[in-house]
């Protein structure tokens, strides 16, 4: 046993450059793989070429959001925009772009990896505490901190927007970070990798419900209820006391919410905000300030201007929709991401962390312009959970589809395109496809977590009854 | 697919705990239904599959022009005398010049064209070889690179002539294209050029033009595809570079290569052979690469033209042998009578057709299906498919020798008129073709299959394939659930993990055996093409070796511990076959239903021998002996060999081994997807059932 425990790591550290390598490979010939152009992996927002394109513009002292080109943050701008015109001679031309990316994949896999082993020893902590680890079931915790940062480090989409010069991987890398920073209680960097991810792609703003959450109540456990149940049962053993009873009486109230750390956690969040907001002003000071920067890019994510096709189901809609019924479609297509914020937040607000990972998975679903880049994120979240969705339902049915699905998105995309004996609807009929799949997804990961939480207060109370 | 999985894993949950809950929804009852009796029901939807294939030719429709712009026919002939002692006189004038000159009869066409007011350039173009580049598969025609240091050794030159349009704004063009061969051009060759003569010099002086006419003489020495080739890809992406190829020769081509606007359509003209009939024959040639077909109005405006008004023969490529052959005779016959029967019932039911007609229309199919499998072009038209242009081959032969002057008169005036008919159709259309149907077969010129009833035939054919991959899914898991005592190891819903993994190693393999021929073409020295099939198959099957030896578990012939559950390995073997069917249908339809008949009953009947031996039972001794024969047909060379056999032309040995890799070469020269089919698809799915053949259960 405590062999195959040095070895893992080794293995792990073997696959994760293994991946690093292939990256590299990669990178080598991107002229014939030409991904930096399919519609799956960058859209309007995270394509590089629009970045050089506003880098150019900027260059020439013009609005960086001149022409509807980009539509990114000015930040990202100042920072990949040099390295999109460097170019070392006699090799591809985005090469140290290239390579930030693989950068930025390798951190966020090391982040995803501690976040994981947190996960792990509170799962481990759960456990022992409601008396599992100790029985002759006993079950070997998965290492879910490896087996998600191998997932994200090795998930085709995952490779194919780092590959493809898609900037997804520097938001994931933000959101990533906003969940290690609040994992392991660093309240700055939590605070600094949400706003950055916010600044970048509006969509993590919900995050801030479940990092509030592991700040004020700690990390994913299972309900409240169940400790109870538990300690109730082993007081009633150990004695009748007039202590216990007392202890008991004070056991029903709820689990202390921390409100110093989420203060603290909110102050850093105003204070990051209004330093990046100061640095974009800065940047953009010439070229209409801050509004213009709010009109280009959280205008341009809300109102859905660019209708060119993607992996998501708004274009083809918008496309469609008369005129006059747009703002009110606009609403309601956004309103959806909201709505289920709420209820979600009631059913699983003892696990924070699943809920950010659902949280994410939704806004992959609903978003305006989506790419696999964002599944990449949420494949390798999901991940983390290996050790209570171990018996998720239709496993291999999923499996099934995202492969097919991610096969035929290229055929139809040529067939419409390229060939022109296809239309658009074969597309859109592939992006609803990959919809319904990922909607499954997500249903079966909640239903199967929480079939976990139902067999634990079974298996806890049938526990209980032996030992009584 | 969806609701079947979907059912097996709600059966799941309910025999997990032990009690049923409450009861499932009809449509997950018929699920569960058709999981439970997935024998019957993927035998009586294979057997459903083939009948529908074999019933197509019965419900062929027949075309109509769908496009109402194009009126064809319903303007008359402006084509005069005048015009037709055109044509014939540079028919003459080229004879006479092979009787005195020496080559340079582009001078001569070039000559002509500028007479009848054209504006005529000569391009100069290098032939290039078959290249196989296996990245470049999939991407646009545009992306290979020129090669710069071409020599003046051999190169062509095309001449092409544009008539500008008197209504038009110059934005688009109808494309004429007649191949000839400078060199040593043949008498009915010539003829072809005459008739598009005859017509270029009606449209030159005709006010109702409203698209430009580019007229494109190829040099067919390169063949009739690569010249067209050539000058489509300088039509479409202009090079800013001056090449090497002008300097060569004396011919002068200083002048700029023009353009006319998009091509809304291009025909192929070609006059070859005596016609065996009494009529004039023409042959529409339509498949492009990869089993597309251009727009059926194209093919429905030439036929109407030919058919009634300029009293041609008109055919379509036939699987001649197909018409002899005394089953399928049957089969029509049996049509026959259950179609008089029907309309004795109910004269209403009148699908029955005589079985001459059945026999004509189904060898006419498998000549459509195959050449959409084969993805080969069967014309210079499929050059014009690339960059989403309509176009067709017209093939004449007329009924007379080649130098009968007084036939030549009504033949010319019959061709061009077919052809100016054409032009005016297109020349009405104000968007580009699309009404009519891209996806269809023929069955004979007038007869077509379109999309929507075809496709019931695949989808027949391959809906066992979900069904009985849920069913051994539950088997396989049920059978490990048992084995595995220890509940460490009891991943619930997890346990296809193991078969992924042997058959994402076994595809991985497949992959890297198609690019082999990529680098056995880098290798120095010439080789013939048997050597490099013994390369090529000694380089695979070591790699399969070496897969077997490093992951554990992947071998047939590994130990009992190591090997997955075979039921589990199947399961995941046929979705990856059904996916890959799937995917192929959209790419390319016809080869997906081929591979589809092969790969379909190869997949539903592999399962382990050795259990089946040591039985001893008549009927599992049946099954693994269908298997094996089903196991060795479906193997890609050994299938090649048989279809080989068919047509009459044995070969055995290791001969067989380079006409293998030839056909390959050729598939793969035209970015022929069938070629990735069977590297990517058919391949891995074979080897993955010749595992399960040998799995030590």
């Amino acid at each position: 046993m405590a062999e195959e425990q040095n070895k893992k790591p080794c293995r792990f550290w073997i696959w994760a450059s293994a991946s690093v390598v292939f990256r590299l490979i990669l990178i080598s010939f991107p002229g014939n793989l030409n991904l930096s152009s399919r519609p799956e992996v960058s859209t309007p927002l995270t394509s590089i070429r629009r970045l050089a394109e506003g880098y150019w513009l900027k260059q020439a002292s013009m609005s960086p959001y001149a022409g509807s080109m980009y539509h990114g943050s000015p930040l990202l701008l100042s920072i990949l925009g040099p390295l999109t015109v460097q170019s070392i001679k006699g090799q591809p031309s985005h090469l140290l772009c290239s390579l930030v990316f693989v950068i930025a994949d390798i951190l966020s896999a090391m982040l995803l990896r501690g976040i994981g082993q947190k996960l792990q020893m509170a799962y481990g902590l759960n456990a022992r505490l409601l008396g599992f680890l100790k029985s002759s079931r006993d079950k070997v915790i998965l290492p879910c901190g490896d087996i998600a940062a191998l997932v994200y480090l090795w998930n085709p989409f995952t490779i194919v927007s780092c590959v493809g010069l898609s900037t997804s991987p520097i938001e994931n890398l933000a959101v990533v970070l906003a969940l290690f920073g609040a994992v392991t209680r660093r309240v700055p960097l939590a605070a600094f990798g949400f706003v950055m991810a916010t600044h970048l792609s509006l969509y993590p703003a919900t995050l801030a419900i479940p990092i509030i959450i592991i700040l004020g109540y700690g990390l994913d456990a299972p309900p409240i209820k169940l400790f109870l149940q538990t300690r109730s049962v082993e007081n009633e053993k150990s004695s009748t006391s007039t202590v216990s009873k007392q202890a008991k009486s004070k056991q029903t109230t709820h689990l202390p919410f921390l409100w110093k750390t989420v203060a603290h956690f909110l102050f850093w969040v105003l204070l990051w905000s209004l330093y990046v907001l100061v640095l974009c002003a800065l940047s953009l000071n010439k070229y209409g300030g801050l509004e213009e920067m709010f009109k280009r890019t959280y205008g341009f994510i809300l109102s859905i201007e660019d209708l060119s096709p993607n992996i998501g189901v708004f274009w083809y809609f918008f496309a469609e929709v008369f005129d006059f019924f747009r703002n009110f479609f606009l609403i309601v297509f956004h309103v959806n991401v909201l709505f289920m914020l709420l209820p979600l937040v009631i059913r699983l607000k003892h696990r924070p962390c699943f809920l950010a990972f659902v949280y994410l998975a939704i806004s992959s679903i609903l978003k305006s312009y989506p790419s696999v880049g964002d599944s990449a994120l949420y494949l390798s979240l999901w991940a983390l959970f290996v050790n209570e969705l171990i018996d998720m339902k239709f496993s291999f049915f999923l499996f099934c589809g995202y492969l097919g699905i991610s096969l035929l998105s290229p055929v139809m995309h040529n067939l419409w395109i390229w060939r022109g004996t296809g239309n658009a609807n074969f597309y859109f009929g592939n992006a609803i496809g990959y919809a319904c799949f990922q909607i499954v997804f997500v249903v079966e990961s909640v239903s199967a977590m929480l079939n976990h939480d139902r067999a634990l207060r079974r298996s806890s109370s049938n526990h209980g009854e032996v030992k009584s | 697919m969806a609701s079947e999985k979907r059912d097996k894993e709600e059966e799941e949950v309910k025999t997990d705990d032990g009690s049923p809950k409450i009861k499932p929804r009809p449509i997950v009852q018929l699920g569960i239904f058709l999981v439970a009796h997935s024998p019957v029901f993927s035998v009586v939807f294979s057997a459903a599959g083939v009948l529908a294939l074999l019933i197509l030719p019965l419900l062929a429709k027949n075309t109509y022009i769908s496009e109402n712009a194009l009126m064809p026919g319903s303007a008359r002939s402006m084509l005069s005398n005048r015009d037709v002692s055109d044509g014939s006189k540079l028919v003459k004038d080229i004879k006479n010049y092979w009787l005195n000159h020496e080559g340079q009869v582009q001078k001569l066409i070039g000559k002509y064209m500028s007479d009848m007011g054209a504006e005529v350039y000569y391009q100069k173009f290098h032939p290039e070889g078959n290249q196989f580049h296996p990245l470049h598969f999939f991407s646009g025609p545009d992306s290979y690179t020129l090669l710069d240091n071409v020599s003046c050794a051999s190169y062509g030159v095309n001449v092409a002539g544009i008539i500008r349009a008197p209504r038009g704004d110059g934005k688009e063009s109808i494309v004429l294209v007649t191949p000839y061969d400078f060199i040593n051009g043949g008498d009915y060759e010539a003829l072809s050029l005459g008739i598009t003569s005859t017509l270029f010099s009606l449209l030159a002086r005709v006010t109702w033009l409203s698209k430009d006419i580019i007229w494109l003489v190829t040099d067919s020495r390169y063949g009739d595809y690569r010249p067209v080739a050539a000058w489509l890809t300088e039509y479409h992406s202009p090079s800013f570079k001056v090449s090497d190829l002008l300097k060569c020769g004396e011919l002068n081509t200083a002048d700029t290569f023009r353009r006319a606007g998009t091509v809304a359509a291009a025909l192929v003209l070609k006059v070859d052979g005596r016609s065996e009939r009494f009529e004039d024959t023409l042959s529409i040639y339509a498949e492009a690469s990869n089993g597309q077909m251009p727009n059926l109005d194209l093919i429905n405006v030439v036929n109407y033209l030919a058919v009634h008004r300029q009293g041609f023969y008109v055919k379509v490529e036939k699987v001649v042998s197909l018409l002899s052959s005394s089953w399928l005779k049957i089969i029509g016959e049996i049509f026959e009578a259950v179609g008089k029967l029907a309309r004795t019932l109910n004269p209403d039911w009148n699908f029955g057709i005589p079985a001459a007609d059945y026999l004509e229309g189904s060898a006419t199919l498998a000549s459509s299906l195959y050449s959409q499998a084969l993805g080969i072009p069967t014309g210079p038209h499929g050059a014009f498919r690339d960059y989403q242009v309509d176009a067709i081959t017209l093939k004449i032969s007329p009924r007379f020798p080649p130098d009968s002057k007084t036939r030549q008169h009504d033949f010319f005036l019959r061709g061009a008129r077919l052809l100016e008919g054409t032009i005016r159709s297109v020349n009405n259309l104000l968007e580009k073709f699309h009404q009519s149907f891209f996806l269809y077969l023929l069955t004979s010129p007038s007869k077509f299959i379109s999309v929507g009833v075809y496709m019931i035939a695949f989808a027949l054919l391959v809906a066992p394939l979900p069904m009985v991959a849920a069913s051994l899914y539950i088997e396989g898991c049920k059978a490990l659930t048992k084995s595995t005592d220890n509940p460490t190891e009891n991943l619930k819903s997890w346990k296809w993990l193991d078969a992924a993994k042997q058959v994402f190693a076994l595809h991985l393999l497949g992959f890297i055996v198609t690019l082999l021929p990529y680098f056995i073409c880098q290798v120095p020295g010439q080789h013939s093409p048997r050597n490099r099939s013994i390369m090529w198959g000694t380089t695979s099957s070591s790699l399969l070796l070496i897969t077997f030896a490093i992951i554990p578990g992947c071998s047939p012939f590994s130990s009992r511990h190591h090997g997955t559950n075979w039921a589990v390995l199947k399961s995941v073997t046929i979705s990856a076959a059904f996916i890959g069917l799937c995917l192929m249908s959209i790419i390319n339809f016809a080869t997906a239903e081929i591979g589809a008949l092969l790969l379909v009953p190869t997949c539903l009947m592999a399962q382990p021998i050795k259990p089946a031996l040591r039985s001893r039972r008549i009927k599992s001794l049946l099954g693994a002996f269908c298997s094996m024969v089903l196991l060795t047909i479906g193997f890609p060379v050994m299938f090649f060999a048989i279809s080989k056999g068919l047509f009459g032309e044995a070969v055995v040995g290791l001969s067989l081994g380079g006409e293998f890799w030839t056909w390959l070469e050729s598939l793969w020269a035209w970015k022929s997807a069938t070629y990735l089919y069977i590297g990517m698809v058919h391949l891995p799915c074979w080897l993955l059932c010749l595992c399960i053949l040998f799995h030590p259960s």
